[in-house]
């Protein structure tokens, strides 16, 4: 139970930085702590009481003493997804950085309606 | 792998992958090779997509992945829906990737069309497949490459709208994921097929969450109304290729996703009337907000934006007429955009600047394009002998069979809309061929060159062919509409 | 303002998922999948990670997928951050001779310990991603630790990532034609435990781990040199 309060918290934490702050590294501190929450929540639902790793490091091991292994196949799969997007927004931001001279996102509205 | 009874559908995404892989090797041969690449890769993908048609009409196609059976397995789903929107992105990829080949010279051109080509192929892989986290997985290759090609330009306005597409679509690719994870632990099953099956056996008001966090999370690609306040920069600033291809393709693939969820896999009747509603009002907004625009680009983004609503709204009638209304409107929306896009391009590029006066006169100085746009504004609105008329037709054909009055004042304000847009469609024609050149130009110019040219009058005789016959696609398309409404169908082909 | 209209939205988002948690006990899985892959993983693919076997084999296409979008983030970085003719090179801290010496000691055992988790992903935690990562470590390490040394050499880096990811698709090719299915398991199984068992497993691990050591060394170069 404690492993969904977590999980959820780090969620709400990262959607409100993202939502109110206005230094653009922050808002993308949001967007990771956002995505890190959505990574434990994913492997909380393929908990099993008492299981181990889903290894058969000795063959005397069953089913009902694992974990589920497809929760941690997707989350390999969107850790590297959250990495690449990532590593493109801290690209734009050095560009960004190069243009306006600030980081801060209320002067950076050259386009408006 | 039998010749005899057609390609496998797991071609359509992984030749073209393989070819991206291998444009860099290239690239060490010649600079130029790089570009011809995507040209190859899509028209591999259009004559596969188009033989694979006449097989899936008959029976669709379930290939599975790995050799397992299928809810143990990704399998793709080639129904006819899917063949039918993988043709249509072969085409439209390929239009562009020849205008592409001219009209993109400087920054990084090889990551360029490695970009464009892995765009197209995130596109295939969300029509064809079966299991709803690989939807996600190809819904985000899509998602990242549109991301970097919108900052492509690298100047001031791309890098800022490029950042601030990236943030509101990275939220909602965490909401789609938060969505997954609370279906998979409901269900412990990722398959559509399966997922479909099961999802009736719990109380309503726990499945109300996932489907919400997974309209809202495509919601943001598809451009519905609250969620869209990145597409007027991003289609603006983008080089006006980009452009075409996000407003023609890389929009419905959102649509696409949330249609596959609402009807397919929830089955959610109760949600008709909401998507009904909200795609009106996403119109509404559009065309209104399109109306007040000075910038061509940015006029031409909010258009599509009303156009999508109106494609919901046709997809919210949820009978079959209505369903094959809402695909010729993609159909003939994708055609329609991509033109004007590519026409107004180098429009820009001559007159160079954005601004709809400084279009003033082109009639007489670029003959060529300025018909082609004038030939996808009249097809936009609607007018009889271009393909835009049939689809709006099919559409209007469909509210008034449902014999219900609120749906009669609902049409009313979808042509209220189509009012509007022919009058700022009709004001920019004015300007273009009957108003005197007021400025200079600003480049020297040698004429149009062929590369941009044989797109324009492809996308031209396939728009006047389509409008003139449309039963050519009638029978593909009624096929798709009877697949979508047929949930047990779909189930019954996958599972044994 | 946006403050209490941001509140406002996390709670009522709140709600709706303690709603629908409420529903998934913790500690007892629903997973219908899951004994179907726990029984049958070994008799299907030879390999005794279970993890890898539904990552490679099961779900490979997703892991086809997730390869590409890696592909994809360094083609953006180096698109984004072009810049036409050369940038003058920056003259930094020139660190002391314990880092400098230290870092060109770790650097090899790094990789080899990088090499040791993704050659060993079919029966051991890890795999290809996370030896990749480990290798792109080592790489930064002596980025920032060892300043005569001239950079990475890019043209090697995109070879090996456009090699690896071309070996991926055409042995998932090469599955469709022997077996009919797209990555199919069609090299022979082995004894389970051993190194050399579990069909194109194995192959595939080796192919991404050096995609993705090669990808996010490029990336950090990219980045470094920008600053």
């Amino acid at each position: 139970m404690i492993y969904y309060v977590g999980s959820f918290g780090l969620i709400i934490i990262g959607l409100y930085i993202v939502l109110t702050k206005r230094n653009l590294i922050k808002v993308i501190i949001g967007l990771d702590l956002f995505e890190t929450g959505i990574f434990l929540l994913l492997i909380c639902t393929g908990y099993v009481k008492g299981g181990t790793a889903p290894i058969f490091s000795n063959a005397k091991l069953t089913s009902a003493l694992m974990v589920d292994p497809v929760p941690q196949a997707l989350v390999l799969t969107a850790i590297v997804i959250g990495v690449a997007t990532l590593a493109l927004a801290l690209s734009l931001a050095i560009r960004l950085y190069h243009h306006y001279g600030t980081l801060d996102l209320r002067k950076i509205r050259e386009l408006k309606w | 792998m039998d010749i005899s009874n057609g390609v496998n559908p797991a071609l359509l995404i992984a030749i073209p992958l393989g070819l991206t892989f291998a444009i860099p090797l290239c690239g060490f041969i010649s600079k130029r090779i790089g570009e011809y690449i995507p040209i190859l890769g899509m028209i591999f993908n259009l004559v596969v997509a188009i033989t694979l048609i006449p097989r899936v009409i008959r029976e669709p196609i379930i290939v599975s992945l790995g050799g397992f059976p299928p809810p143990f397995c990704i399998n793709l789903m080639a129904d006819p829906l899917g063949v039918f929107l993988a043709a249509l992105i072969a085409l439209i990829g390929l239009m562009i990737s020849i205008y592409a080949t001219d009209y993109i010279k400087k920054g990084a051109t090889q990551n360029y069309h490695m970009l464009y080509l892995l765009l197209l192929v995130g596109a295939t892989g969300i029509v064809l497949t079966g299991d709803i986290f690989n939807l996600f997985v190809f819904f985000e290759i899509l998602c990242i490459s549109s991301y970097a090609l919108v900052a492509y330009d690298g100047d001031k306005p791309g890098i800022e709208s490029g950042m601030k597409y990236l943030i509101q679509g990275t939220v909602g690719s965490g909401l789609i994921l938060m969505g997954i994870a609370l279906l998979y632990g409901k269900f412990g099953t990722l398959n559509m097929a399966h997922l479909a099956q099961n999802i009736h056996s719990t109380t309503p008001l726990s499945t109300f969450l996932p489907l919400a966090l997974l309209i809202t999370g495509f919601g943001v690609e598809a451009a519905l109304f609250p969620l869209n306040a990145w597409l007027p920069d991003a289609h603006s600033s983008a080089p006006s290729s980009i452009s075409a291809i996000l407003s023609g393709i890389a929009i419905k693939m959102g649509v696409y996703a949330i249609i596959r969820i609402i009807f397919t896999l929830f089955g959610a009747s109760s949600l008709f009337h909401f998507i009904l509603f909200l795609g009106l009002f996403t119109l509404l907004v559009g065309e209104l907000a399109a109306f007040r625009q000075n910038n061509i680009k940015r006029m031409l983004a909010y258009s599509s934006t009303g156009q999508i609503g109106l494609i919901i709204f046709a997809f919210g009638l949820a009978s079959t007429l209505g369903i094959k209304g809402a695909l010729f409107q993609m159909t003939s929306h994708a055609l329609a955009k991509a033109l004007l896009f590519l026409a107004v391009g180098y429009m820009i590029y001559r007159s160079g600047s954005i601004k709809i006066n400084s279009l003033a006169g082109m009639g007489k100085k670029m003959p060529l394009v300025s018909l082609a746009f004038a030939i996808g504004v009249f097809s936009l609105i609607g007018f009889p002998p271009f393909v835009g008329f049939s689809s709006k037709f099919l559409i209007v054909k469909a509210t008034l069979a449902q014999h219900d009055s609120v749906l009669t004042i609902l049409l009313g304000f979808v042509l209220l809309a189509t009012i509007i847009e022919g009058a700022y469609f009709l004001k920019v024609i004015q300007t273009i061929y009957f108003k005197d050149t007021a400025q200079q130009t600003v480049q020297p110019w040698q004429g149009t060159s062929l590369a941009a040219l044989i797109p324009i009058c492809i996308l031209m005789v396939l728009i006047v062919g389509i409008g003139i016959y449309p039963e050519v696609l009638s029978k593909i398309l009624n096929a798709a509409a009877g697949m979508l409404l047929d949930r047990e169908a779909y189930i019954r082909n996958v599972l044994p | 303002m946006r403050k209490i209209i941001s509140i406002i939205l996390l709670a009522i988002l709140t709600i709706g998922v303690v709603y629908c948690l409420k529903e998934i006990p913790f500690g007892e899985t629903q997973s219908q999948v899951r004994r179907y892959y726990i029984n049958n993983g070994i008799k299907h693919t030879g390999a005794t990670n279970i993890v890898t076997s539904v990552v490679v084999n099961y779900r490979g296409f997703d892991t086809l997928g997730e390869v590409t979008v890696l592909f994809l983030a360094a083609i953006g970085l180096s698109a984004v951050l072009y810049r036409e003719g050369k940038r003058q090179k920056k003259e930094g801290r020139r660190s002391s001779l314990i880092l400098y010496t230290g870092c060109r000691f770790l650097f090899p055992l790094i990789l080899l310990f990088g090499t040791y988790i993704f050659i060993h992903g079919h029966l051991t935690p890890g795999g290809g991603f996370q030896g990749g990562a480990i290798i792109a470590s080592g790489f930064l390490l002596t980025m920032l630790g060892c300043w005569k040394w001239g950079g990475v050499n890019k043209i090697g880096f995109k070879i090996t990532e456009s090699i690896a990811g071309l070996i991926f698709v055409v042995v998932g090719l090469l599955g469709l034609l022997y077996g009919g299915y797209f990555l199919f398991n069609y090299l022979p199984k082995g004894v389970p435990n051993e190194l050399f068992s579990a069909g194109i497993i194995p192959i595939i691990y080796v192919a991404i781990g050096f995609k993705v050591g090669s990808e996010l060394s490029g990336v950090l170069d990219n980045l470094i040199e920008e600053s």
